[in-house]
């Protein structure tokens, strides 16, 4: 079933909305930074944790005064459309641990490589070169796990 | 307080065409290595596209430039690259890039939220021990 929106309309559209945020709306520095959803989910979670309890966990310089809520509009959008669309609908986890860990995993990597996989390609269309060796290695990395998926499953 | 605002607003619209197209960052390679389908590769393309042509326009009408980026050293590229691998490869495995794994829990997928737990999670646990570790073990 195809969806009513393209993927490329979406992709056009995350686009010029993470580069005029970075840009134009404060969403900076560090650069190319509009839209990311481990560093922003990172910048909201620390900046709570660390007006609750104290700490002085690291955020980036953008989100140092208020943090900047990029996965709260994700979720609050994709609800939306859930809602609108009528495809909202409770599905039960399968392995809660396993998915939970892979949560973990993704978060750390991200934070090492400095962007989830759609900063890694903002970074990449800045022309900033550890974002495109970050890109690359990222898509290396789904090649090996999409192989690693097939094989298994011809087990 | 203009970046939250922008953020929040900006998040929304993404996420509300996130959901209408199943937009995936990471499904986009794997699809068209699976099943040879473009559909979400086309999404990743346009996205790449777009924001390399809309950076300098955008610097052009006044907006701040991204830039000059510095020479990276050996081990920032190490650690740029193995980061970035494993995004790719537990993404891959956990069925969906962070941005997809928001949509599907939104949309109603407990695992996807079991995912965002550890996500949200992850944010604390490599500032409080992976990255000190990192830090002591590196040179």
């Amino acid at each position: 079933m195809r969806a009513r929106v393209s993927a490329a309309t979406t992709g056009i559209v995350a686009a010029l909305l993470a580069v005029i945020a970075g840009s134009l709306l404060d969403v900076r520095p560090p650069d190319a930074y509009g839209i990311c959803m481990a560093c922003h989910a990172r910048d909201l979670v620390n900046w709570t944790v660390n007006a609750a309890v104290g700490t002085r966990l690291t955020v980036a310089p953008a989100s140092l005064v208020f943090p900047v809520l990029t996965p709260l509009g994700v979720l609050l959008g994709g609800l939306l459309a859930a809602r609108t669309s009528g495809e909202f609908r409770w599905h039960r986890p399968d392995h809660p641990l396993k998915t939970f860990l892979y949560g973990v995993v993704v978060m750390n990597c991200a934070l090492l490589a400095g962007g989830c996989s759609v900063r890694l390609l903002l970074r990449t269309a800045a022309g900033e070169t550890l974002g495109i060796i970050g890109f690359g290695a990222l898509a290396a990395g789904v090649i090996v796990g999409t192989h690693w998926l097939r094989w298994r499953a011809a087990r | 307080m203009i970046a939250a605002v922008t953020t929040l607003l900006a998040g929304l619209i993404v996420g509300y065409l996130g959901q209408r197209s199943r937009m995936c960052f990471v499904g986009g390679i794997r699809d068209f290595m699976l099943v040879r389908d473009g559909y979400l590769l086309r999404g990743l393309v346009a996205f790449g596209l777009t924001a390399w042509l809309a950076f300098p326009l955008v610097a052009a009408i006044g907006g701040a430039g991204v830039g000059p980026f510095g020479r990276p050293d050996a081990v920032t590229i190490i650690l740029t690259a193995v980061g970035a691998f494993g995004v790719g490869y537990v993404s891959t495995l956990a069925n969906g890039c962070p941005f997809r794994q928001h949509v599907l829990a939104a949309q109603g997928v407990v695992s996807s939220a079991t995912y965002l737990a550890g996500f949200f999670a992850g944010a604390v646990i490599f500032h409080l021990w992976a990255a000190p570790l990192l830090l002591r073990l590196l040179p």
